[in-house]
């Protein structure tokens, strides 16, 4: 796509605002990992995502940061305020003083933009040089946990935390993602997410100590609200001839289903996936998400002790280890069998704790329906960065929704 | 003419090497030759030892405490000759110039002459009565019950290879695991039969057979009886530790392999095999708590069977949710123990607002 006119007017009028973010290990001058960011005041504020400072806010004894402006001017970076649920992150200049920056103006929200219209994306691409991307404004992505614009043009590395403008050069949003298996569908953070929290942070003081008590304060108050929507929410209607299986609604959560019928006379079934698009980045791991997976088995061609053995196979070949043991402990569980309005399951729970992040819990749930010789459901459910009162919660939740749509 | 005595040397499993007729005494045996018997081993005196009669009866020293009994015979006693390594009487040990009064034992007498082992056969000594062939390990009843045996072990593989596959597999299946099954067991017990050829001259492939097909039969229902349990009773634990009961199995099935390879050795071979158990179950609860943190195998009971097969009763959601609660201070624990070794967080916390 040639660059128009309009594209190097914006570039132009924003250059003087836009920053390379470096981080660099402490003692080398290797940096380990590069961002993109821009001036919101004139007093040094800088914004960017919290992936691009992640290192250094988590380990700032191993880690500094430093930006660097498009003329090559480069001055060392301070952390005053992070924002993981939106992953954001609001820096100030560390040669501030006495100094007056260009700042980049945030587009008012009172100023709706409409779908198809052009906007820009700024940022330093994988470390090349800065540059400039225009692409199209595309409305708020369907199924996000948190808002998120749809933006249709190319992000790369090294973009992120880089400002995306529209024609007037007004900031709109701010780039963190893209689909790996897409073409052009990239994802920014709306402006008013980096305005509420340069209005929350401008005067805070800089982020000295890893702050992952800051993340764990950020993280409880995700999973209280996540878990409020999620049971909130209920369960799709008809999702299995014979049992309410819980599905989750199509709202923050996308679901896709396949049949896997057997070639050798065996075991058919089957399964349905529901994943949530948004996940929490916290430094090394991701967080913060739910999923559901069911299996349905029919196994009628093969008679009860060999539908048993697959069945037991299947119940078997599960994982309750997700992270390292650096960031988890191991996995506790608890199991019986449940009485559900007369159907009986057989029910696993087990959660694991975070280890940097308090009060934090994995939780997961297995089921198995055992109330037929030759089928059953067998479904699993699991949540991410959970307290243990919303775990416990949030395992009764999907418990509760297992019966029998007509009573046996 | 009746020897007064009968010398053998023999190897270490008892079978007669070489033997001598003893007709008169003084007998000298070492490695020079003008003994009567010599010895080649470079381990053996020139003058190792002497056995000649006594003058008095005594009898003090004998060496299993057994008063003579049978024909009335001058005493002999063994004297060890000018050697450095000694002299081995049965269980005693007599250094150079020592005697001892071989009194009327009702034995053969083991003499241990550097490397070499010697049996003494008094004539008086009382015959041990004839063994019948093979018996090494009690008593070797017919094949029969070792067919049925087998035939049991080949219906459980044949059972466990159709629930296995799938109805359209089910012939390539069988032919596979029965051929496996039928070749695994010959591949044993010939090599336990060639080790017991090795020691005892006899290959008691009988024995090893029925060892392996009686060891076989019980791990096949060890595998299926505990997860039957544990899930028809809701008793995890049964599954969580079957493991010990296949260890115990098969610590037992190697002990009665060996007694048909070292058959004089009993005790050892028990101490070996309670030993080799004991360190596989320590071995394992080990490796299981560095795995899950607990000493049991599985993390949660992971076998399902029919649902007729259940008894236990099914709880309701709200009390199992409940149950849980225990689990958050055993987890809070454990996230802070192994949270200071982690050198990244010395000051994790800290910042607090």
């Amino acid at each position: 796509m040639p660059v128009s006119l309009s594209a190097r007017k914006v570039y132009e009028q924003a250059r003087s605002q836009l920053v390379q973010i470096r981080t660099v290990l402490k003692g080398q001058a290797s940096q380990t990992s590069v961002g993109s960011g821009f001036f919101v005041t004139a007093q040094g504020h800088i914004v960017t995502n919290f992936h691009v400072v992640a290192e250094a806010a988590l380990k700032p004894e191993r880690h500094d940061l430093v930006y660097v402006t498009a003329d090559g001017r480069e001055a060392p970076l301070k952390i005053l305020q992070i924002d993981v649920l939106h992953d954001l992150a609001l820096l100030k200049a560390g040669d501030a003083a006495g100094k007056n920056f260009d700042a980049l103006a945030f587009r008012p929200e009172s100023e709706q933009l409409s779908q198809g219209e052009r906007i820009y994306s700024l940022g330093n691409p994988l470390d090349v040089g800065f540059a400039v991307t225009q692409g199209t404004y595309n409305g708020l992505v369907k199924r996000s946990f948190y808002p998120q614009i749809f933006f249709g043009g190319a992000l790369s590395g090294g973009m992120s935390g880089g400002p995306a403008l529209d024609e007037e050069g007004h900031v709109i949003g701010i780039n963190v993602a893209r689909r790996v298996d897409g073409e052009q569908v990239s994802f920014l953070v709306p402006a008013s997410f980096a305005q509420a929290l340069l209005a929350r942070g401008k005067d805070a003081p800089p982020i000295v100590q890893p702050a992952y008590a800051v993340v764990d304060e950020q993280l409880q108050k995700h999973q209280a609200l996540l878990t409020e929507r999620f049971i909130q929410q209920g369960w799709k209607e008809a999702t299995h001839p014979r049992y309410h299986v819980p599905v989750p609604p199509d709202v923050f959560m996308r679901c896709w289903g396949s049949s896997e019928p057997s070639r050798t006379g065996g075991l058919d079934f089957e399964r349905s996936d529901c994943v949530m698009d948004t996940r929490i980045f916290v430094g090394d791991f991701n967080t913060g998400t739910i999923s559901l997976r069911h299996e349905s088995y029919d196994g009628s061609k093969l008679g009860p002790l060999r539908f048993a053995a697959r069945y037991s196979a299947s119940f078997r070949n599960e994982s309750f280890v997700r992270l390292g043991p650096q960031h988890q402990t191991k996995p506790r569980c608890n199991e019986d069998f449940i009485d559900r309005e007369g159907l009986p399951l057989r029910a696993v729970v087990c959660i694991r704790a975070y280890k940097k992040l308090p009060q934090l819990y994995d939780v997961s749930v297995l089921v198995a329906t055992l109330d037929q010789n030759e089928a059953g459901v067998q479904g699993r459910f699991d949540a991410q960065g959970v307290s243990f009162v919303n775990a416990q919660k949030l395992a009764r939740h999907y418990l509760d929704a297992y019966r029998w749509v007509k009573p046996q | 003419m009746m020897p007064l005595a009968l010398l053998e040397a023999v190897d270490r499993d008892g079978q007669v090497r070489q033997s001598w007729r003893v007709e008169r005494w003084p007998l000298t045996i070492g490695r020079s030759l003008d003994n009567d018997v010599v010895l080649t081993d470079p381990h053996v005196a020139p003058h190792h030892a002497t056995i000649a009669p006594v003058a008095s009866v005594a009898s003090t020293d004998s060496i299993d405490g057994t008063a003579g009994a049978g024909v009335s015979m001058p005493a002999l006693a063994i004297t060890a000759g000018d050697t450095r390594n000694g002299l081995g009487v049965g269980r005693a040990r007599l250094a150079a110039g020592q005697s001892k009064t071989l009194a009327d034992a009702a034995g053969d007498i083991d003499l241990h002459l550097g490397r070499a082992t010697l049996r003494l056969r008094l004539a008086g000594h009382a015959l041990a009565p004839e063994q019948a062939m093979a018996a090494v390990v009690g008593h070797e009843t017919g094949w029969l019950p070792t067919v049925g045996i087998a035939v049991a072990v080949l219906t459980f593989v044949l059972a466990n290879t159709w629930i296995e596959s799938d109805p359209e597999g089910f012939a390539r299946a069988l032919a596979t695991s029965l051929l496996s099954a039928v070749f695994v067991g010959a591949v044993w017990c010939g090599l336990w039969a060639l080790l017991s050829k090795t020691f005892t001259r006899q290959s008691h492939f009988g024995w090893h057979l029925r060892v392996f097909v009686i060891a076989s039969l019980a791990t096949l229902v060890l595998a299926v009886l505990p997860p039957l349990l544990a899930f028809s009773l809701s008793w995890p634990w049964i599954a969580d530790f079957a493991f010990v009961a296949i260890y115990a199995t098969v610590a037992a099935a190697i002990y009665f392999h060996l007694l048909a390879v070292e058959p004089g050795r009993r005790r050892l071979m028990r101490a070996m095999a309670v030993a080799g158990f004991v360190a596989g179950v320590a071995v394992s609860l080990w490796f299981n708590v560095q795995r899950t943190g607990r000493p049991g195998e599985e993390l949660y009971m992971n076998h399902l069977f029919p649902p007729q097969l259940r008894l236990a009763r099914a709880v309701p959601v709200d009390r199992f949710v409940d149950a849980l609660a225990p689990i958050q201070a055993v987890l809070d624990r454990k996230a802070k123990e192994q949270f200071g070794t982690d050198s990244d967080s010395r000051t994790g916390n800290d910042d607090e607002d």
